[in-house]
């Protein structure tokens, strides 16, 4: 089969959505199954794909990708092309999205079971895996910036889910408004760089940058603006306020958009565009420095969350950071590879704690939780084997692509850009711990909710088994022997690189300080909350009281946007408010009215209907026109 | 030969007899009257230039005969309102017919 076919990818869950839509609530069970076939299709169909893009794919040659498209519109000369541009890193996104799909779609049917607007869940959520799989093969910032949109339009939806809580509407509020602020530069890019370029296609784009053909000033404002979209897709500081929010909406939904696929948009721009970034001025440097941030940041309050969706949420966003940082080193390759066993992990944990929600009737603080892995034997297992992922032990998956970065980081930056990436790990370590040590383990904390806890169907576990093992081996890709027995030309770097193939090969002198700092992580979390016991926990919090209190309230991000919102938003609103009501509405519309009704009610008593005034106001009319005549006459 | 003037002047005073009966009487039969004699008027001053200006001598004449035609119809047609006027309030005073207004 052609790649060029991959549209087909898209286009299968876009006709279920509106299958589903219209026709879902009138179905047996809400037409579930067809959500699960239609993602199911898609994924087989990457399948089928896949091979024929790898013989079309040769290294050697410098044949990276495939494109096709067609013909759009013209204006006078300005001819606008539609079409899909498949290389190495769309295809990663193809099997990252379509995994996680097929499995947050499988996993929903045992979580939304009984839900209200059942068949609308997975409608959505159809519409979703047709935007983002468009949106990672789309060859123009249009179709890309559209698809751009509308997952952030699904993402609305599924949050704001249970609109019946108020909580729930405010989060999909802020999270579509947040991410608009970013979404408004990246417009505001892709026009700077349609004005420079005359041309939406990314690697016309790509290849006029690389020329010289964009002058600096624009080149920066068009690669500013487009980070900025990025950003906020991505949650990067000071845009990720929304994602511990959405954490409002239904659990899969929060491990296939939240986690897996949607925030990773920004990671993908980047990726994309990266050519064109790595030739404006620091442009690398601001993407590395807020990745840092970020990374660091977030892994600072994720320590004093005791919600296990609000833990996850932040770590989902420290390890964004480091997939900004792996471009900000400039190697897709690392960020790529981050990314996708990124989401596999992410996605299995979200997933286990969708499990364990469900399995202890809807509680998801850790304060009434421990213990249950003995009552919860596979979500307990494979949620144990994430931790350990997320927290980078090796061999399991998130240890070799955090190789890579670190590897990347070091070569780009030097030792502290090392050292930082070091520490976001590190931290990582902790808080994973702690979470599963307060959920899982020691005695529980709420016996009645113990009592109650049983383990999840296996409609539900199924999935996360899947995703554990997914979550054990991906990283293995990176080994060349391993890449070429699936059949692709060698490891992950010798198919996802921005300018030259490198065989992976492990740096001890990388790879040991990178396993001793994540089993830092590991034995210090391990070491504080042993047993689910919070006294050393506690005592490290009574020591430093103001860094506590500084983390549990997340730096006081949302208390300084509400301050800045309610004195500069909502002070010029009544300003122009002000304006509206007293000068446009009063002086501008009522008051020409008003004249018009004032000089018609004088002005009508001129009409007075009697025949001879009329009469004598024609006879006078004439005479004094005669006369003007003679005047001016002289 | 009479001068031109003499006819100018009769036809000026015709027109002001004309105008004053259309501004001063009440009944619409004296003011459509009035109206016709201002008309005249304005034909003689046609017929009268014709004579005397335009080598021609025809040009003047035929519009007095539109003129005539004119008036002939607007006369029928005043006539008919003028006898709905009366069929309805059973006057020809046109102050009585005055609610066309505000």
């Amino acid at each position: 089969m052609n790649p060029e076919y991959s549209w087909l990818l898209a286009a299968i869950p876009a006709a279920m959505f509106f299958v589903i839509a219209f026709a879902g609530r009138y179905l047996p069970r809400g037409g579930d199954y067809l959500g699960v076939a239609a993602t199911g299709a898609s994924f087989v169909l990457f399948f089928a794909l896949l091979p024929d893009f790898l013989d079309v794919f040769d290294a050697e040659a410098h044949v990276l990708a495939v494109a096709g498209s067609i013909e759009w519109s013209t204006i006078g000369d300005f001819e606008l092309r539609m079409g899909v541009f498949v290389d190495p890193v769309t295809v990663v996104m193809f099997a990252v999205v379509t995994t996680v799909a097929l499995m947050v779609n499988i996993f929903s049917i045992g979580y939304m079971k009984g839900e209200p607007r059942y068949y609308w869940f997975f409608a959505v959520l159809q519409l979703f895996v047709a935007s983002m799989l468009m949106l990672v093969m789309a060859d123009n910032l249009l179709l890309l910036y559209i698809s751009w949109e509308l997952v952030g339009v699904c993402s609305f939806l599924l949050i704001g889910f249970y609109w019946e809580k108020r909580s729930a509407t405010e989060a999909a509020k802020k999270a579509f408004i947040t991410t608009r602020v970013g979404d408004v530069g990246l417009l505001i890019g892709i026009l700077v760089f349609w004005k420079e370029t005359n041309t939406f296609n990314i690697q016309e784009i790509i290849h006029m940058a690389e020329g010289g053909q964009i002058s600096e000033t624009y080149l920066f404002v068009g690669s500013i603006c487009m980070f900025l979209g990025a950003m906020g897709k991505s949650a990067q500081v000071p845009f990720h306020v929304w994602l511990p929010d959405a954490m409002e909406g239904p659990t899969p939904v929060s491990a296939l958009i939240h986690a897996a696929t949607m925030v990773v948009a920004g990671v993908y721009l980047t990726a994309r565009m990266l050519p064109v970034f790595a030739v404006a001025d620091h442009m690398l440097l601001i993407i590395t420095i807020v990745g840092l941030t970020t990374a660091l940041l977030t892994s600072a309050i994720a320590f004093a969350q005791t919600d296990i969706k609000k833990v996850l949420a932040y770590s989902t966003v420290g390890k964004l950071g480091l997939m900004f940082v792996a471009l900000g080193s400039g190697s897709v390759t690392a960020a790529m590879f981050l990314l996708m066993t990124h989401a596999f992990v992410k996605a299995l944990l979200f997933l286990g704690s969708g499990s364990v929600i469900l399995g202890t009737h809807h509680n998801q603080e850790m304060d009434k939780l421990g213990g249950i892995w003995k009552k919860m034997p596979i979500t307990g297992t494979t949620f144990f084997v994430a931790t350990l992922a997320l927290a980078g032990l090796p061999p399991l998956a998130m240890f070799w692509s955090e190789d890579e970065l670190f590897a990347a980081a070091k070569d780009e930056w030097g030792l502290w850009a090392l050292a930082l990436a070091m520490l976001a790990v590190f931290a990582t370590g902790i808080f994973m711990v702690r979470l599963f040590i307060r959920t899982f383990t020691g005695q529980p904390r709420d016996p009645h909710v113990y009592e109650h806890t049983r383990e999840t169907p296996a409609v539900m576990t199924g999935p996360l088994v899947f995703l554990c093992v997914l979550s054990v081996l991906s990283g293995l890709v990176v080994f060349h022997g391993v890449g070429t027995a699936l059949g692709f030309p060698g490891g992950i770097s010798e198919f996802v690189f921005q300018h030259e193939p490198h065989r992976y090969e492990i740096d001890w002198a990388l790879a040991i300080p990178s396993v001793l700092v994540a089993l830092a992580g590991v034995a210090i979390g391990a070491f504080v909350y042993w047993g689910n016991d919070l006294r050393r926990s506690t005592a490290l919090a009574n020591a430093q009281p103001r860094a506590y209190d500084l983390i549990r309230n997340k730096f006081y991000f949302d208390e300084a946007y509400q301050y800045v919102i309610d004195r500069g938003v909502l002070g010029f609103s009544y300003l122009t408010s002000w304006f509206d009501r007293y000068v446009v509405n009063d002086t501008g519309v009522n008051g020409s009215a008003e004249v018009t009704g004032y000089a018609g009610s004088v002005l009508k008593l001129f009409q007075t209907g009697r025949l001879p005034n009329y009469a004598m106001a024609i006879a006078v009319g004439v005479i004094g026109l005669a006369l003007a005549g003679l005047w001016l006459r002289g | 030969m009479v001068p031109l003037e003499n006819y100018l002047v009769l036809s000026a005073i015709l027109f002001s007899l004309g105008v004053y009966g259309v501004l001063a009487r009440r009944n619409a039969v004296l003011i459509l009257m009035s109206v016709e004699l201002m008309l005249n008027a304005v034909s003689l001053n046609f017929v009268a230039f014709a004579a005397y200006l335009d080598p021609d001598k025809i040009t003047g004449a035929i519009f007095a005969i539109f003129v005539i035609t004119v008036a002939a119809a607007e006369v029928g047609l005043a006539l008919a309102i003028v006898i709905r006027l009366f069929r309805n309030r059973a006057t020809s005073n046109v102050d009585e017919a005055a609610t066309m207004k505000w």
